[in-house]
């Protein structure tokens, strides 16, 4: 288990270490000046050529590009994550602020999705090509089809005019725990939204591994030995049927975070993702870089820990 | 038994001799029964081609004209979908949104979905060397959620069409790397190209005129399950201010339009392209399905 751990983690290094290069390159090696990106090709022209040079230099965008390269490294190393061209704040220091409601957004509706998906699953697995299996199937499709932050825009506007609800637009810096009841009307929103593409994912995945567990023979045993129907699929079928879900719930965490981005923005809710949008759209590339970097970083990590937590679970991975 | 044995059944001579409109029309009948779901959504997606290309015909009026006598009107006869907040009928918008969002999904999909074939065959074919760095390279390139590679590439590149597409095409080479070297690895094995190599066809041969031909089923299902997608990560660049920039009307900017237009945007702002999107989503999804299903039953659930 612990070499399995180990190698895991070494491929996971490399992996961040190309991510890091791809990040880099992507943000200085396109076309365009970085410049033309801060102050747009209008603000370009305005500049003087000793003002270029100027700003270049106190950028740090004068050095060669492996030195960049490595000041970047070194600024990451140092937890400082860069400084964003327009907020006096760094980017650390901003994800340790706003990372947290999106860091719950993610973890409430993964929950979410499977409070939603499992039971959706067990009833089409235990009754498959039956109406209420089809309608979970053209439910799922629509669920994949519809995109999150225009089903998020569809709820602000709905909860506004239905109901007069509005939720607050911050919780103050409060965390969760310190203030449950905004926190939670901030992040249940993108949260539910976020959940119902994973859940749709999930229930197809459970429902095709669920009817191939319950063909075993080890299911029929337990069947001919009596055991009720409903324990047979909670005890001996399901924790089988769930370890393929545990690893695609995993992954689809990953796209969570990438998707909470036009979500938070649909909600207005002020987390990282939000803080995402604000930085593409002000063309702040430094604070894109690290945090487009950050979100790969991650992405990875997420992927090795379920790894880890299948191998955990399933012997016969560790050994392979 | 008859006469000629050598000659083909007659259901078989029946087939090979008809014209190609007759074959073609068979063959989506085949499709049909097969899957009518999937058939009847592929129709839907016709549809929203038709919609595409002839949109100047059927809008009925010009996406960019303002009606100064009708400011963020909700639907009436006149405006059946509304007008926004400088008059600009929404019905021609979403028609005409129908267009950029399908060019940039086909020309997206087609260009990563290609590039990233040719790369896993050279991958698979290859193999060694180049097979190992070009691996690691799409693990690089999978490490990122699509969307958030597609934002960073498309900001770096400024915003525009072009730069959408490419975006959107290099989150698409993985799919195809990997998928396509996988059945080139399999294909490579058979005697057929054995066969082609002791003839002394070269390399470049052997791909090119023996194995690329078996790569089309699964070239075809690639690029059709991934148009849906493309469509989704089109309209969220253009939501979120780096896709195509306005007044050229895409339902991601009319939605990221609606939003900054006020605390509350008008609901037929909001409605009207989210539908569309849905729906164009739904049709295509639903349409890879049945093509993946009806030209490779083995490859469901490993595209």
């Amino acid at each position: 288990m612990y070499s399995y751990i180990v190698r895991r983690f070494a491929f996971g290094g490399i992996t961040v270490f190309g991510v890091s290069i791809i990040v880099f390159l992507i943000m200085r090696i396109m076309p365009g000046d970085p410049l033309t990106a801060i102050f747009g090709p209008e603000g370009m022209t305005k500049l003087t050529e000793a003002q270029r040079q100027s700003y270049m230099e106190e950028l740090g965008l004068a050095d060669p590009l492996i030195v960049q390269y490595l000041n970047w490294i070194l600024d990451i190393v140092k937890g400082e994550l860069g400084r964003s061209f327009f907020r006096a704040e760094s980017v650390g220091e901003m994800v340790m602020r706003r990372g947290p409601l999106t860091a719950q957004i993610a973890i409430l509706s993964v929950v979410l999705s499977w409070i939603l998906g499992i039971p959706v699953a067990i009833i089409s697995a235990l009754r498959p090509n039956t109406a209420a299996d089809n309608t979970a199937r053209v439910i799922s499709i629509t669920c994949l089809a519809v995109p999150g932050f225009w089903l998020g825009m569809l709820i602000v506007l709905g909860l506004l005019f239905g109901f007069g609800y509005r939720a607050p637009q911050t919780a103050g810096g409060a965390g969760l725990f310190e203030d449950p009841g905004t926190v939670l009307q901030i992040i249940i929103g993108p949260a539910f939204v976020l959940a119902l593409g994973q859940a749709a994912y999930i229930a197809r995945m459970a429902r095709s591994s669920l009817l191939e567990v319950i063909r075993e023979d080890y299911v029929r045993t337990a069947r001919a030995k009596g055991l009720n129907g409903r324990l047979v699929v909670s005890l001996h079928a399901l924790p089988n049927a769930l370890l393929p879900v545990i690893t695609l719930s995993g992954i689809l965490l990953g796209f969570v975070l990438a998707g909470s981005i036009p979500v938070e923005r649909a909600f207005g809710t002020p987390g990282l993702g939000y803080a995402m949008f604000t930085a593409v759209n002000e063309r702040d590339i430094f604070v894109m870089q690290n945090l487009v970097f950050l979100y790969a970083v991650v992405f990875v990590m997420l992927n090795i820990t379920v790894d880890i937590i299948i191998a955990w679970i399933d012997p016969r991975i560790r050994y392979q | 038994m008859s006469a000629q044995p050598e000659t083909p059944t007659a259901e078989e001579s029946r087939r090979a001799g008809r014209p190609l409109p007759a074959r073609m029309w068979g063959g989506l009948r085949h499709f049909g029964r097969r899957s009518p779901l999937s058939a009847f959504w592929g129709c839907v997606a016709l549809l929203i081609v038709a919609m595409a290309v002839a949109a100047p015909v059927i809008s009925p009026y010009p996406p960019l004209k303002s009606d100064f006598r009708s400011m963020q009107k909700a639907p009436y006869d006149e405006h059946l979908f509304g007008t926004d907040q400088i008059g600009r009928d929404t019905l021609s918008r979403v028609i005409h949104g129908s267009r950029t969002s399908l060019i940039v999904a086909f020309a997206a999909v087609l260009l990563g979905t290609t590039l990233g074939s040719l790369w896993g065959l050279a991958c698979g074919y290859l193999g060694g060397r180049f097979d190992i760095v070009s691996q690691r390279i799409i693990e690089f390139l999978q490490s990122f959620p699509d969307l958030i590679l597609a934002m960073a590439i498309a900001m770096a590149l400024g915003s525009g069409t072009v730069t959408v597409i490419i975006a959107i095409a290099i989150t698409r080479i993985p799919f195809g790397g990997r998928v396509i070297r996988s059945v080139v690895l399999s294909l490579k094995e058979m005697s057929f190209v054995e066969a082609a190599r002791s003839l002394g066809a070269s390399n470049m041969r052997i791909m090119l005129f023996h194995i690329l031909p078996q790569c089309v089923a699964p070239y075809l299902i690639l690029a059709t399950t991934h148009l849906g997608v493309a469509i989704i990560i089109e309209a969220s660049l253009g939501f979120l201010g780096v896709g195509i920039p306005p007044p050229a009307p895409t339902w991601g900017n009319m939605l990221a339009d609606a939003l900054n237009a006020g605390i509350v945007p008008p609901w037929w702002l909001v409605l009207f392209p989210g539908v569309a999107i849905t729906i164009t989503v739904l049709a295509f999804n639903l349409f890879g399905d049945g093509i993946r299903d009806v030209l490779d039953p083995r490859l469901r659930g490993a595209v």
